[in-house]
């Protein structure tokens, strides 16, 4: 690959990545960032066994699997619409803008009916260590969907290549966070 | 703009990452009536699982594949090392 090759060239080391390069970074950060809390959770795990065995018992892997499949459809109409507006079909690339924001409130109503439910039967983050990082992670995963659903709603609005590629870069990363989260809380017993 | 990734990539990829998941919560065997630790071989079915997916995650969806070796290297070797952290906490407490 030369360096006119590149997909963005003029940006150092970050000349070779697609869309754009700063998304990338801040991609790169938040998976270290919620490397460092996986690892955090494996320490307290091997600490409290019994503890963080009893307590995932009270979780539905049924909803979050649910959820898995809802947020890896929205990543799909994400990258549609990534395909729809680099033809220039702007109508086409909104309708999957739209599609992908429908399922993003979607995992949040499933979340939320999973948060209710454990707060009807009475466990909330200061339950025990394994409820702190149940809401603790799943929630700052939240507030990424909720950033996200901003983001998107807002390159339908201003809908341009750029802006749906790095939108849509963004929606991406929340898949592959949630992709990692769920077989931690809900599957590995 | 780089080379794309095309309809029907992308709809094969999906497909692949819905039946991934679904292989891993039927390895995780959330159908048993009673809760119980998995056998070694289904939380290594589930974290192989967990890997592919986010591999193909990034190569497609982020369309990773578009650049240089390095970067793709970076990466997946950032998820390797997530699912290896993800796997020694979970080992090491199935097994103290």
């Amino acid at each position: 690959m030369t360096s006119r090759d590149l997909p963005n060239p003029g940006w150092g080391p970050l000349s070779a990545l697609p869309g754009n390069p700063l998304m990338w970074v801040l991609i790169l950060s938040e998976m270290l960032v919620f490397s460092a809390f996986f690892a955090l959770y494996a320490v307290e795990r091997v600490a409290s066994t019994a503890l963080f065995d009893a307590s995932q018992r009270e979780l539905d892997p049924l909803m979050g699997g649910l959820n898995t499949l809802v947020l890896l459809t929205s990543g799909l109409c994400v990258a549609l619409a990534v395909e729809a507006v680099s033809a220039e079909r702007i109508r086409r690339a909104r309708q999957w803008l739209g599609a992908s924001m429908a399922l993003g409130v979607l995992f949040g109503v499933i979340k939320g009916v999973e948060y209710a439910g454990k707060f009807e039967a009475g466990i909330t983050p200061e339950t025990n260590a394994f409820f702190g990082f149940y809401y603790g992670l799943t929630a700052f995963h939240f507030a990424h969907v909720l950033f996200g659903l901003a983001l998107l709603a807002l390159v339908t609005w201003r809908t341009s290549t750029e802006n749906v590629e790095t939108a849509a870069a963004f929606w991406h990363m929340v898949d592959l966070i949630w992709i990692l989260l769920y077989p931690l809380l809900y599957l590995l017993r | 703009m780089t080379t794309l990734p095309g309809t029907r990539r992308l709809l094969t990829t999906w497909a692949l990452l819905m039946a991934l998941t679904v292989l891993s919560m039927v390895s995780a065997r959330l159908d048993a009536d009673d809760w119980q630790a998995l056998p070694l071989w289904s939380a290594g079915l589930v974290i192989a699982a967990t890997g592919f997916k986010a591999q193909r995650l990034l190569m497609v969806y982020l369309n990773l594949r578009a650049a240089t070796p390095a970067w793709k290297g970076a990466f997946v070797g950032l998820v390797l090392l997530t699912l290896t952290l993800i796997a020694g906490g979970y080992l090491a407490a199935r097994l103290s």
